[in-house]
Order: structure tokens, then sequence, then C-alpha cells
């Protein structure tokens, strides 16, 4: 008896309890968070001032935001495999420097631009990949921490990017700049070419074995080598891919100032480990997706331009953004205890 | 068990191999960087007049600023024509006293026979000018001070406020300033606590205020000293200011990426841009007309004349004959400038 008429009493709080439960997952969803916190920015920063939304303005916002996002994508790969790449600011100093080096005689003898972009791409590319290895290097041969060793890429970088220049920026291309400039609409091409970028690492991180086996080695890099995997080479792939991606955002920054600047990505490399804390990826790792990162990278670049559009003064940009990584960060913690059974 | 052994005894060869590979890669790096102790050495031999070796340290604000790059060429070519060592240190890219404070306390142990110095805080750098002088040391200050510079042999540096009125005034002449009608001013700074950058400011607000009331600097922001920073800065001001007459990019980073900013968006000739420091790629674009006017410091005279300074008090063991404070004006570059005051001004990078 008592059996009977107790089932439906809990058949009914289970069903209100698992939609609420669906309800509460949308809404402590990062991405949906995140997706709506960017909308309210941009919502004030129009509201402040309608030029926010010109082709024009938009056309700058996705120019920055190519700047970051290359940078945000290879150390999401990074921070999900459970380590971290300080190196990457300084890749791109470099490997624009010494892009624009290589360019410099082509572009001064005005050879085919479509050329000099080649060159430079490949030399950035290269330069990207062989500090990578660098990194690896240092990691799988001198058992260096990733923090540590790519802590002294980082200084070595620099270092090389200010001694190769003297400090100046390298080369003047006007060529490079009309490209990337050029648009179609408010998508300037260069940032079509990013995004081409973006959406294959995204298809690679979430539906390939690459990017399961990063996910599972940030879980448990012990587990992951005796299921088979091979660690070493694994977390080899994961910075070479970081530095390539480092090494063309050196590309990007040449074709912005149609120069080799060493000081061009100095300390791009906390805005991209920003962009990844506030997507909600972990810093421990094994957990995160890409859709955060791009969104974080998004509301970085429109929390900054949004300041000068509104003519804040410009001291309070960094304490916005400060905001921004605490508010991202504490919401993750707040979602962990919020859904204790939640896997990781 | 063996598989153990032999990975730690690898991993030891490894460490060893890598700690081998580390101090080599440090020796070159030493015996390469300081060029100026292989030019001082064998200057320092010539050196009779005075009887004993000269050396100079020098410690500059950040060593590869392009503006204490030039100031270094100036130093070394005053050292080399006067037989004197010369020792070159600061850090390599952070302007600040935190930094700078123990390089000059470790240059003062090496008992240097005279310290120059360009403080980067007028207070902070205070004792260290004190300790100099006590250990009787000649000190020269040059580009910026301290606070006291009354038992310092010269001051030498370039006058930022000036440079700053000039910048203004170049600015008129590129807007075609009309009494009566007002214009749309932006300025690019680097942050709210370099001093040359506020000087500069100061310069170009009171020449504004004093001369071209319908100039209105209607917005300031600041690069962090990246390029990068500086142009987006600048795409933002074009898009919220379409009537935009004119822009002060206070120094080079700011220059860099303002110049390609408005050559990206094919406003160069619409939007007057007014930069500082000749870098010789800035300087190409003010003969491509993409800057209106470049103010140019003169960094390599300044190094120049404090080398120059020192080494006279050491000589005579007075100060007479030595001009207290020397103000370097700063130039102002146009397009119509004769090639041969750009190639004056322009500072001197390898």
């Amino acid at each position: 008896m008592s059996q009977v008429e107790q089932q439906p009493a809990v058949a009914v709080p289970q069903e209100a309890e698992r939609s609420a439960s669906r309800l509460r997952s949308v809404l402590f969803n990062q991405q949906f968070l995140l997706a709506v916190a960017l909308a309210v920015l941009v919502i004030y920063f129009t509201a402040r001032d309608s030029a926010f939304v010109s082709t024009a303005e938009i056309a700058v916002l996705l120019t920055n935001f190519s700047t970051l996002i290359l940078l945000a994508v290879g150390e999401t790969f990074v921070i999900i495999s459970g380590g971290i790449d300080l190196s990457v600011g300084a890749i791109c100093g470099v490997s624009g420097v010494v892009a624009a080096f290589a360019t410099r005689g082509m572009v001064s003898s005005n050879d085919n631009e479509a050329l000099v972009l080649l060159v430079g791409t490949l030399v950035c590319a290269a330069m990207g990949i062989g500090i990578g290895f660098i990194n690896a290097a240092l990691m799988n041969w001198a058992r260096l921490v990733p923090f540590v060793a790519t802590l002294a890429t980082l200084g070595a970088g620099t270092g090389v990017a200010l001694v190769l220049s003297n400090g100046v920026p390298i080369g003047s291309d006007s060529s490079a700049l009309s490209i990337g400039a050029d648009r179609a609409g408010p998508f300037p091409y260069m940032f079509l070419v990013v995004l081409a970028i973006v959406v294959v690492a995204w298809l690679y991180l979430h539906l390939s074995r690459y990017g399961r086996y990063t996910y599972a080695i940030g879980s448990n890099a012990f587990a992951a080598r005796v299921a088979g995997i091979n660690v070493r080479r694994h977390l080899t792939s994961v910075y070479v891919l970081s530095g390539l991606l480092a090494g063309l955002t050196g590309m990007v920054f040449y074709i912005r100032l149609g120069a080799g600047a060493p000081s061009s990505g100095d300390g791009f490399e906390l805005t991209a480990i920003a962009s990844v804390v506030i997507g909600g990826v972990s810093l421990f790792g094994g957990s995160g997706r890409l859709t955060g990162t791009i969104l974080g990278a998004l509301i970085l670049t429109v929390v900054t331009s949004g300041l000068i559009i509104s003519n804040v003064s410009p001291n309070w940009n960094q304490v916005a953004v400060a905001i921004c990584i605490a508010a991202a960060a504490s919401l993750q913690a707040l979602r962990a205890l919020a859904t204790p059974k939640r896997r990781s | 068990m063996a598989y153990r052994v032999s990975v730690r005894s690898k991993a030891a060869r490894r460490g060893l191999a890598v700690l081998a590979a580390a101090s080599v890669a440090l020796l070159a790096a030493c015996s390469s960087s300081p060029s100026s102790s292989s030019s001082g050495s064998t200057a320092s031999n010539a050196d009779s007049s005075s009887g004993g070796k000269i050396t100079v340290a020098f410690n500059m604000g950040a060593e590869a600023d392009p503006f204490f790059i030039a100031m270094n060429l100036g130093a070394e070519a005053a050292a080399k024509s006067l037989g004197v060592t010369l020792i070159w240190q600061g850090d390599p890219s952070v302007y600040s006293p935190s930094t700078q404070i123990p390089i000059a306390q470790q240059l003062l142990a090496g008992r240097p026979s005279a310290f120059v110095i360009a403080p980067t805080d007028p207070s902070a750098l205070q004792p260290i000018v004190n300790q100099a002088i006590s250990q009787g040391l000649p000190v020269v200050n040059v580009d910026t001070h301290v606070n006291d510079l009354s038992k310092v042999v010269s001051f030498i540096t370039g006058n930022n406020q000036q440079g700053g009125a000039a910048a203004a005034d170049a600015m008129a002449q590129a807007i075609h300033y009309q009494a009566g009608k007002s214009y749309q001013i932006v300025v690019g700074a680097s942050s709210a606590t370099t001093t040359t950058n506020t000087a500069r400011l100061q310069g170009f607000e009171a020449e504004i205020k004093a001369k071209y009331p319908g100039m209105q600097v209607v917005s300031e922001a600041y690069s962090e000293s990246q390029p990068a920073v500086a142009n987006t800065n600048v795409n933002n001001w074009l898009t919220k200011y379409p009537h935009l007459a004119g822009i002060f990019a206070i120094d080079g980073t700011n220059a860099s990426g303002a110049s390609a900013a408005l050559q990206s968006r094919g406003l160069v000739g619409k939007v007057a841009l007014v930069g500082y420091d000749a870098y010789s790629t800035n300087v190409a674009l003010l003969q491509k007309h993409v800057f209106a006017a470049l103010i140019a410091q003169q960094p390599y005279q300044e190094g120049y004349m404090a080398i120059e300074d020192v080494v006279k008090d050491l000589r005579n063991h007075s100060t007479a004959g030595i001009q207290h404070l020397v103000t370097l004006p700063n130039i102002i570059l146009t397009p119509n400038s004769p090639t041969s005051v750009l190639t004056k001004y322009t500072y001197p990078n390898a």
C-alpha cells in the first residue's frame, strides 16, 4: 500500500528536480554565461556610442581578435594537456622580427606582395615550430616543468628579438598594411584566414583522437601512459602546435604593423592565458572547451576597444580585465560547488 | 632495477650535458655582448695623458630602447676619442628604479673612475648618486636627473616640454590651423608613469592653450610600449572621431602603431600625424608624408657630452669650464627638411 502511494510522490519531485537541474546546467553553463556577458557588453558600449557597431569598428575588433585568438587557441591545447606555455608572446615578437628581416629585401625591391607574405608566413611558422620544439626538448630532455621551460624561452625569445632589431620595428611594408585592411563587409580577409585555422583547431580538439589524447593526458598523465598513449610525443606536438600558432600570430602582427616589432607580443601570453581562464578551461588540465576560449578572447577584445570608444580613462582598462578574470574564475568555482557530481 | 639505475645515470649525464651547454652559451654571450669593453681596452692602453686607466661606468635606463642605443653609440665614440674605457649597463628593457638600483650598486662596487647615470626616478636614485659622490667619483646625470644636483658635475638633457610645444606648433601647421575653427586631437602615450611622456604632454597642452585654443585634446590612451596596442587605440579613435584632425604620437612605439593605422585605413594626408623619435623607419615614413612632422631628440649628443664632461673633470681635477646644465633642444623634422638634416638627426641604429 504505502509503496504504491509512495511511487508517484517520489516521481514528481524527480521530474521537477530533473528539469530544474537541466535549467541550472544551462544557467551555470560557462559558455552560455559568457555569451550573455558578451552581449551585455556589446549593448552597453553601443549605447555609449553607436559607432561601436559600425562596419569599420567591427573590422577593428575582428582584427584585434585575430592577434589574440591564435595564441589563445594554442594555449587552450597546452592548458588542457595540463601544462602552460609562457613563451607565446615572445615567439610572436621574435618571429615577426625574423620574418621582417627575411622579407626586407623583397619589400624594398617591390617584389610581389603575395610572395612576401608567403615567405614571411613560412619563416614565422618555422620559428614558432622551432621554439616549440625547444620548449618540448627542455621538458622531455632536460626535465624542466612546462612553466620553467617556457619561462626560459620567453626570456630568450624576447632578448633575441631585441638584440636582432636593436629595439626598433624592422621594415616598412605598406602593401602588407593595405592587405591587412582589406575586408569583405565588416570581415577582414586576415580574420577569415584566422577563423579557418580556429575552426580546424576546434575540430581537432573536440572530434579527433588527438583531442581526446590531449584531454586524457591533462586529466591523468600516468593513466594515459598506462593506456598506451605516448605522452612525451603527444606533449611535444602540443607545444609545437602552440609555437606554430604563436609564430603565425607574429605574421598577423607583421601584416598589421607593416613591420616586425620586437615588443609586439610582450605580455600577450598573459592575455592569452586570461582568455583561456575566462573561457572556463581549468588550469589543472583535462577540462574545458575551445568555444569558451573564443568567447573569452572576444570579451577581452570588446572590453579593450569599448573602453576607448566610451572614452574611459585608460588606467581602468586593466581593472576591467581583472574583473572579467575574477568573475569568470569564481563562476567556475561556484559551478563546481553547485553541481558536485559533475564529471570533470 | 637495472632499468632504474640506467635511467638515473642517463639522467645525470643529461644534466651534466645541459649544464655544459648552458655554460658554453653563457660564456659565448658574455664575450660577445659588451662591445664597448673591447674597444675600451685598446683605448685605455693609449691613455697616457692622465697616467692611469680611466673607466667610466654608464648606467642607462633601458638597453633595448633605441634612444639609449643611440646614446650608447655617442658615449662609445667619445670614449674612443678620449681613450677611456666605457662600461655600459642597465636593464635590458624595463625602465624602472627597482631594476636600475641593483645594477647601479653593482657598477659602483666595481670601482669605476667616474659614474654617468640616467636616473629612472628623481628620488629613488638619489642615494646611488650620493654614494658615488662619497666614493669620490665625478657624477653626470643624463636625460633625466635626481633631485639634488648640487654636487653633480653636469646634467645633460633633451627638453621634453619644449619638444611637446614644438609638436603642437608642427600640428597647427599640418592641419592649417585657423583661429575660430575647432579641431579634434588625440594623444597616444605609453603609460601614466613615463615621465618623458608627461613632460611632452604638458608642453603640448600648454602651447595649445596659449596659441591654438581651437585645438582640443579629446582623448588619450596608453600603448604599454606595444605598437599593436597603439595601433588598436588609433583605429578605435578613427571610428569614434570621424572628423579627427590630428594625432600626437608621443613616443616611437605610438608613432609606429599610428602610422600603420593611417596607412591601412587610407587616411594618410587626411589625419595629421605628429610623432616622436627619429627611428630610421619613421624618417622613411616622414619622407612619404605619412608623418606630418617628427620630433627628434639628440641622444647621441647627450651620450657624447656626458663622457666628455666626466673625463674633463677627472683630468683637470675640477669642474672649471664644464657647463652645469646643458639642455639640447628637440628638433622638428618635416617632409620638407633637407636630407642632410634628416640624416643628421636619424637615430644611428645598426
